[in-house]
């Protein structure tokens, strides 16, 4: 498999044919058996999973993972932790550069909230959100890491229609103007077919087919495997 | 009223140790019943220092927390990696192993009579003293990235690494960090108290400092300084009221977490932007 700069790739495939193992594999979670994983030069095959998003892969996750005893503002301040350049000593002593530090963290966080609407939730917590707006935290929380490349997992999952079709337009809008790679794995083919250039659909951990949504609606073993007639 | 100086410096001692237990229980969710063990190495190292090699009192303090953090460092390695449970099940074990040890290690350490004649060189303005830069330490590093990992550590640790997290790096340097704490709390101790044995610091009193850090509310600093405050010194204003202190004691905490699961400060914090809200409000 094959990720273009700044292009957007669907996998798409049945329940259990491992479009989420291939996000644990790329991120670090699961140790790869077979086959290597490149990124911009640098094989992170048997990379820990911190040292991946270190060198700018971020992913969401199916069901929500958000930290739950973090204000909404701090949640995204984790994700920029990986930048940070103070040390534990300086922390302990709270010197000026970690004072100036945290403000400029505090500063990028509320403009990714702002860029999500979600301006007024900063000192909510997680739990105090509703689904719709947990789903775009995440997404924001992933961005505050300044990755190059984003795996979306399921991003559409338990969203309206109208959610879905804000949810479309949100991530052509970061596509086109942060410069980012995206992988979404999805079961809403509306949004697939939407916004990806390139599908790769599997099926019982095997990759069956891979082109563009035009081609892929058309593909007989993905129509017999997958899609059956939804398209 | 020398009672009363007494207590508040026992009570402001266990605080000491409560902090220590804070950082590592409260703010990163590791649960270790090894604190005593901690306390017993700063206790010992400090006054067998002092007492057998003479050194001078800052430097069996230094050597104190240096002990702390190398025997941190050594039962970390292997220990950070393991689930929580079994994290729990091996400091318990750490604990008990240095209990073990001191009471056979009778030519160094004593061994079941313990270290007596130790000088009383801490009093009530070193150890309040103590208690503000601890505090003020910790206070920082919560309200930074190093609180804020620890937090999310705590919260959901696969998450916490897909943000850029080194999880088991961080949770070295928290386990280093409180182990230092903690055995500076044990010399303070050797130093005030002028008497130590093997059986002072067991895994039930480790146990307490994890009560105590819940009770007070996991996210909040002065929850645990409050409540370890009024726990110890509850016990010893109310000696007179025999074992049932302890059974009252038991209740509190059953109702604290019955029916307020986040402790009883929950994420409220005495922040000096609170106390100028309320002096302004005053004036």
């Amino acid at each position: 498999m094959a990720q273009q700069e700044n292009e957007i790739t669907g996998v798409i495939g049945p329940n259990g044919a491992g479009k989420t193992t291939v996000f644990n594999l790329i991120t670090g979670v699961y140790p790869v058996d077979t086959g290597r994983i490149w990124f911009y030069g640098t094989e992170t095959t048997q990379k820990p999973a911190h040292a991946i998003t270190a060198l700018g892969i971020t992913r969401t996750f199916q069901n929500i993972r958000l930290f739950r005893n973090l204000s909404i503002l701090d949640n995204l301040k984790v994700a920029f932790g990986v930048k940070s350049r103070y040390t534990l000593w300086e922390e302990m002593a709270r010197l000026s550069r970690v004072r100036r530090e945290e403000k400029e963290v505090a500063e990028l966080a509320k403009s990714y909230l702002a860029y999500f609407g979600m301006e007024k939730y900063a000192e909510y917590f997680p739990y105090n959100l509703s689904y719709g707006l947990q789903r775009r935290l995440e997404l924001a929380r992933a961005l505050m890491a300044s990755p190059k490349l984003l795996l979306l997992d399921e991003p559409g999952a338990g969203l309206n229609p109208k959610e879905i079709r804000e949810l479309m337009d949100t991530l052509l809008k970061i596509q086109e103007e942060k410069n980012l790679s995206m992988i979404v794995v999805e079961h809403h083919m509306e949004l697939v077919m939407n916004i990806c250039t390139t599908l790769h659909v599997l099926d019982f951990g095997k990759k069956i087919a891979e082109g563009r949504p035009e081609e892929i609606k058309r593909n007989e073993q993905v129509l017999q495997a997958y899609l059956g007639d939804e398209v | 009223m020398e009672f009363y100086l007494k207590v508040l410096e026992i009570t402001c001692l266990f605080t000491i140790l409560v902090l220590g237990a804070y950082l590592m229980t409260g703010l990163t969710g590791l649960f270790s019943l090894g604190q005593g063990g901690f306390v017993s190495i700063g206790a010992y190292t400090a006054s067998i220092a002092y007492l057998q090699f003479h050194l001078p009192f800052p430097a069996c303090i230094v050597l104190a927390i240096a002990m702390g953090v190398v025997v941190g460092f050594v039962i970390g390695l292997p220990t950070l990696r393991l689930h929580r449970d079994y994290f729990l099940l091996v400091t318990f074990g750490f604990g008990e192993m240095v209990r073990a040890a001191l009471l056979h290690l009778a030519q160094l350490t004593g061994g079941a009579l313990g270290v007596a004649g130790i000088p009383k060189l801490v009093g009530l303005p070193m150890i309040l003293l103590s208690i503000v830069v601890i505090t003020l330490i910790t206070a920082n590093l919560k309200r930074s990235r190093f609180g804020r990992d620890c937090i999310a550590i705590r919260d959901d640790e696969l998450a916490a690494t897909l943000m850029g997290i080194p999880v088991y790096r961080h949770k070295m340097k928290v386990f280093i960090l409180s182990s230092a704490i903690t055995s500076y709390g044990g010399a303070l101790y050797a130093f005030v108290i002028m008497f130590i044995e093997p059986n002072l610091f067991n895994w039930l009193e480790s146990a307490k400092l994890i009560i105590i850090t819940f009770v007070g509310g996991v996210n909040s600093i002065t929850g645990a300084i409050i409540t370890s405050m009024v726990y110890y010194s509850f016990g010893e204003f109310f000696r007179f009221v025999d074992v049932w202190r302890d059974v009252l004691l038991a209740i509190g905490v059953l109702l604290v977490t019955i029916f307020r699961s986040q402790g009883i400060f929950g994420n409220w914090e005495l922040t000096p932007g609170r106390l100028r809200f309320w002096r302004r409000k005053a004036v």
